[in-house]
């Protein structure tokens, strides 16, 4: 019986990204509970965020209605003089299912001589200038479009890092880390690196004077396995014969794609419908067989409704990104009034070993620009844009896909530990589900406990 | 790539960066340029009060303070700026007791600086050298934004300023021993003289014995227990709430039953509803630098500690005066 829960248990953890979690929380607390550790006197804070949205929005990981959003429990603290650690746990819950999953349980060095600094665990990737803060921290409902689709909204992942913060006046901080990438990975990839992704970045940054500060960021990350193949994996043609000549099929059908060399064509939902209706009287027989490649056309098609993994759904190969801030208070005082402006441009290449894209069109990218103003202090507003572009691939053909965002914002914080927020957003673009002219959402994001302290 | 573009976008404030940014734009890597000092110590302040009390033991050091008196401390964005001047600090010098919670652990974790953690001399608390105020054993979140480890404005009681004072100058003496002998020569001269003004402060102060104010929350708690100055209300609904519309009405209702003096608020505070009210009770609004240069207009009246403590006693005898 107990071995049966146990199985169960295990295979459920063995569907989730993240595997392990809940039950190395529970072991977590148990240790907890029995250690004899003298001065054991961690931060713990708990955020709770729930929000009510009114319609379902393009790549958005909020279903509509009422919703719980990044319901947090963290634990941290000096492990002792040479190094810190924490926890981040999460709860997600969607289609009535709940999820628990670490989102952060890292450690990272104190002491390390000459302003080097190492981390190691799994941690937030400082790539960009969003992805390493915490959502909580966000002034906006949701990370922009750009983030939602090339870094799963907030890229996390087990891995190192190591950083060097220059002893100049100015800020000037070097890092390399390296993960797993599993999050970032191409559909389909055959035979993955296990050690996927490498980030390289710096931030520079300082003071104009005591009321305008800068910072300014450069990012190249590696994924090895960010490239999708142009064919399915071997493993499924491997079945039968039937398969192979699908295969051929494919390929030829593919030609004439290109003769035809029309790129509203690529995304045509004609198009699709005829591709589709096509491939299923071809292999009527073998469709059980490509069950796994049909499970992957649905998915595509209500696909981000279920990424509740935060699995990027556009990647390659290679990732640029820049970002630049800057900030203003009067007097530098934040409590009352404070104007901040910040944006990123992101661009993903070698997206795919497919030859028949164009090198121009090889690419994904998007950038949004943002400022929000703290115009009391207790009321806050802002406005950001957004776009992204990108291509997504199905068997022997691509479709563009394109969102650009508007959002509006007005938040109240009644203390620094309660914020509710009320947003519009409006979407543009195609080839993605859920595109919507007005979607609102009510937010509240609240915390418990030790109070975080808030990145530049 | 990187470096053309950096150098062309900021050359005007690289040059005023100094000696290393000027090398910095040369291409010159700033790793490779440790110049010995003359000076003696790095000091990073978090609060201008401390920026001005190493100034009276270390003159020959290099400190900058985080903060301006003209900015809350609870409320300070850890800054690339700040964490670049954290990266080089021999030592940090803050009040503590939770002050700097929002920004503090973020700006030692980002320098990467192993001489300023939580337990190395280089970390040197001004609150744990003396007992604070108002501590409080079962704080709920209900109560707003308080300290379970007491008031943490205590730069403004002389007496508790001394005791921090001569603790830093051992602390000083103790990672910089070479010049142990200068510091201890230095406060022995600061304690001296700020004894003598103690005194002084005390004989003008008489008269603001029983002034009754109200205030913001605990900004000028201490100094009001060494005036003896009572605040009968407080312009905060809650520690770190800004007044509201009806918490005002109530103030105003308070007053027509309690003798109020003065309506008080810092530097850093927010005066529409301290000028509301003092209007309405008629009786003046003071604003009371909370430290070092807290007057935006009249900037050389509260340099240093001594200056300081001059204007607060200065401004609240005026006021008491004004209501004869």
């Amino acid at each position: 019986m107990l071995q049966q829960q146990l199985h169960r248990e295990q295979t459920a953890v063995n569907n989730r990204c993240i595997t392990k979690t809940a039950l190395s929380l529970a072991v977590f607390l148990g240790y907890l509970s029995t250690s004899h550790a003298i001065d054991f006197d961690p931060n713990y804070s708990l955020i709770l965020d729930g929000h009510y949205k009114s319609e379902k929005s393009a790549l958005s990981e909020m279903d509509k209605g009422f919703g719980l959003g990044h319901v947090e429990l963290s634990i941290s603290s000096p492990i002792d003089d040479l190094f810190f650690g924490k926890l981040t746990a999460v709860l997600h819950t969607h289609d009535s299912k709940t999820e628990v999953e670490a989102e952060e349980a890292f450690i990272q060095t104190l002491a390390l001589p000459g302003g080097l600094s190492a981390r190691a665990g799994r941690f937030l990737s400082d790539f960009g200038y969003l992805n390493s803060q915490h959502t909580h921290a966000d002034s906006f409902t949701e990370r922009p479009a750009v983030y939602r689709a090339l870094l799963g909204s907030h890229y996390f992942d087990d891995g190192v890092r190591v950083s060097y913060l220059m002893p100049t006046d100015i800020y000037w901080n070097i890092g390399a880390e390296a993960f797993s990438g599993k999050k970032m990975r191409a559909d389909n990839i055959k035979d993955p690196d296990s050690v996927g992704v490498y980030n390289f970045f710096t931030k520079i940054g300082g003071d104009f004077n005591h009321e305008h500060s800068w910072q300014i960021g450069f990012n190249y990350l590696r994924n090895e396995n960010g490239t999708s193949p142009w064919s399915r994996p071997a493993e499924f043609h491997a079945h039968n014969l039937h398969h192979k000549h699908h295969d051929e099929e494919e390929h030829h059908h593919h030609d004439h794609h290109e003769h035809n060399d029309d790129e509203e064509h690529h995304h045509d939902s004609h198009h699709e419908h005829h591709e589709k209706e096509h491939h299923h009287k071809q292999h009527g027989e073998s469709l059980q067989h490509s069950d796994g490649n049909h499970n992957h056309h649905s998915n595509h098609h209500h696909g981000h409704d279920h990424h509740h993994c935060h699995k990027a759904s556009y990647t390659g190969k290679d990732l640029y990104g820049v970002e630049a801030v800057w900030k203003w208070a009067p007097e530098g005082n934040y409590k009352y009034r404070h104007l901040s402006l910040s944006a990123e441009y992101l661009q993903a290449r070698n997206i795919t070993d497919n030859k028949t894209i164009k090198s121009s069109d090889d690419k994904h990218d998007g950038w949004y620009l943002s400022s929000v103003y703290q115009f009391a202090p207790q009321w806050a507003t802002g406005i950001r844009y957004g776009e992204f572009n990108g291509l997504k691939f199905e068997d022997d053909h691509h479709h563009k896909h394109s969102l650009q965002e508007t959002e509006l914002m007005l938040s109240w914080s009644h203390s620094h530990f309660s914020t509710i927020r009320l947003q519009w957003t409006h979407q543009k673009g195609k080839g993605l589900e859920h595109i919507n002219d007005n979607i609102i959402t009510l937010q509240y994001v609240m915390s418990l406990g030790a109070h975080d302290a808030h990145q530049f | 790539m990187m470096r053309i573009s950096f150098n062309t976008l900021f050359k005007p404030l690289i040059n005023n960066e100094g000696i290393s940014g000027r090398l910095f734009a040369l291409g010159i890597i700033p790793a490779l340029v440790f110049i010995p000092e003359a000076t003696a110590l790095n000091i990073l302040t978090c609060e201008p009060e401390w920026k001005a009390l190493a100034e009276q033991i270390a003159p020959h050091s290099k400190i900058y303070s985080a903060t301006s008196a003209l900015q809350d401390p609870h409320h300070i964005e850890a800054r690339p700026g700040l964490i670049a001047k954290m990266r080089n600090a021999d030592l940090a010098i803050c009040s503590g007791a939770d002050l700097e919670a929002g920004w503090l652990p973020l700006l030692q974790m980002k320098s990467a600086n192993a001489r300023i953690q939580n337990g190395k001399d280089g970390m040197f608390y001004a609150a744990e050298q003396i007992d604070t105020i108002g501590k409080l054993k079962n704080v709920n979140p209900t109560m707003g934004d308080v300290h379970p480890e007491g008031n943490p404005h205590f730069h403004l009681d002389p007496y508790r300023l001394m005791t921090v004072a001569n603790a830093l100058a051992e602390r000083m003496a103790k990672i910089d021993p070479n010049h142990g002998e200068s510091y201890r020569k230095n406060i022995k001269q600061f304690d001296e003289q700020w004894q003598k003004n103690i005194r002084k402060w005390e004989q003008e102060a008489k008269p603001l014995k029983g002034m009754q104010v109200v205030a913001y929350h605990t900004s000028f708690e201490y100094l009001f227990q060494w005036l003896g100055i009572s605040m009968v209300g407080d312009l905060e609904p809650k520690p770190g709430l800004p007044p509201s519309g009806k918490h005002l009405s109530r103030l105003l209702k308070l007053a027509k039953n309690t003798r109020v003096d003065a309506v008080v608020y810092a530097s850093y505070q927010d005066k529409s509803g301290a000028e509301w009210l003092s209007k309405q009770i008629g009786v003046p609004a003071i604003k009371l630098p909370m430290s070092i240069n807290g007057n935006a207009n009249d900037n050389n009246k509260s340099q240093t500690l001594t200056q300081l403590y001059d204007d607060l006693i200065d401004k609240l005898l005026k006021a008491a005066k004004s209501n004869g």
